[in-house]
């Protein structure tokens, strides 16, 4: 019995000690020089859309629900967010070359198509991330259209 | 009604045997493309040369290196070897980090920076994706016009088949290279192993 207690005060103890390893935010402020709206036009629906669905985890500036702040789920986000904007960073889109912008753009569409994103784990809490069909077909005629007027920067 | 059946099933069987997966060099030749048949001779397909004719030495042995790398991951896949193509993913990243870019002129940089980004992850990824073939054929299509890119503007050390697989991707098709003749498809892998036709050779 008191085996059982000295541990779970040994593990209170450690929840509490992580508490104070506290990741750095991913919250840049403006302007972002190499935001995608350089290379491209975006219709305000698909902007919102953007926002909304992709942009906690593929840009600079994240908004981040409040059980980032109670460890270790904070580390898990912050690993995310690192991981996502590895990929693909809306903030940041200018900067790569011709080449791998169009092909972010085709592997976007394929991504939504194949519900591999928005994450399941995100929508989860993030009931405006989910993507209604409406929202879903007209990311794919926005980037139909980019994709469809050849090389245009 | 009669000839129209029999019209049909000699359609569908040549356009069956356009994509077999049975006997290479066979079946090839039965191919109803107007493109000639690959595996005859090399007069036959458009011939290119590398646009940059004065590449530093070390450059070309580490392009070389690439093509090395690249041709494991093709045979890989072509095999449906996740695990192999991922270290052949690895190593070409690696193998990137390793290009000494000073050595390149201006015009070279410029050609060089339009695939880098794109070629490096696209070797991360498949890299990282052992278990999910799928998903490195996927990156390896863009890898493959990456490549392509590379090879024309600064060679690849040896001679390379530009192939073009009309299935792949629900008929949208995809392109790789190729050290050698024989098709090798590393998209179907052994659904489709001689699913292919060579389109130019890169010399």
């Amino acid at each position: 019995m008191r085996i059982l207690i000295n541990v779970l005060l040994a593990l209170f103890g450690i929840f509490i000690l992580i508490q104070f390893i506290r990741p750095a935010k991913n919250q840049h402020r403006p302007p972002f020089p190499d935001d995608i709206t350089r290379s491209y036009a975006i219709p305000q629906e698909v902007q919102t859309i953007l926002q909304q669905a992709c942009y906690d985890c593929h840009s600079n500036n994240t908004t981040y629900p409040w059980y980032a702040e109670v460890q270790p789920f904070g580390w898990f986000l912050a690993h995310h967010v690192e991981d996502g904007k590895k990929e693909l960073n809306f903030h940041e889109y200018a900067a790569y070359s011709a080449r791998r912008q169009r092909n972010k753009l085709k592997r976007m569409k394929e991504q939504i198509r194949e519900d591999k994103m928005p994450l399941q784990s995100y929508t989860w809490m993030h009931a405006n991330a989910k993507l209604t069909e409406q929202q879903k077909a007209a990311v794919y005629r926005w980037i139909d259209e980019i994709l469809n007027t050849g090389d245009k920067k | 009604m009669k000839k129209i059946i029999i019209g049909a099933l000699t359609l569908s069987a040549v356009t069956f045997a356009a994509c077999n997966s049975g006997n290479t060099q066979s079946q090839e030749k039965h191919d109803s493309s107007a493109v000639p048949a690959p595996g005859t001779d090399d007069k036959a397909l458009t011939e290119i040369t590398p646009q940059f004719k004065d590449v530093d030495t070390k450059v070309a042995a580490s392009f070389k290196t690439l093509v090395d790398h690249y041709l494991h991951i093709k045979n890989a896949l072509a095999a449906d070897n996740g695990a192999e193509a991922a270290s052949g993913g690895k190593a070409m990243a690696q193998a990137m980090a390793g290009i000494d870019k000073a050595l390149l002129t201006a015009d070279q940089k410029k050609r060089y920076a339009e695939n880098e980004d794109d070629l490096k992850e696209h070797a991360e990824h498949i890299g990282e994706n052992a278990s999910n073939i799928e998903h490195q054929r996927e990156h390896f299509v863009q890898m493959s016009e990456d490549m392509y890119a590379l090879v024309t503007t600064f060679g690849g050390g040896r001679v390379l088949y530009h192939d073009h697989c009309p299935m792949y991707n629900e008929n949208k098709g995809a392109y790789w290279l190729s050290e050698e003749k024989e098709m090798k498809n590393p998209y179907m892998g052994a659904k489709m192993p001689a699913c292919g036709v060579a389109k130019e050779v890169i010399k």
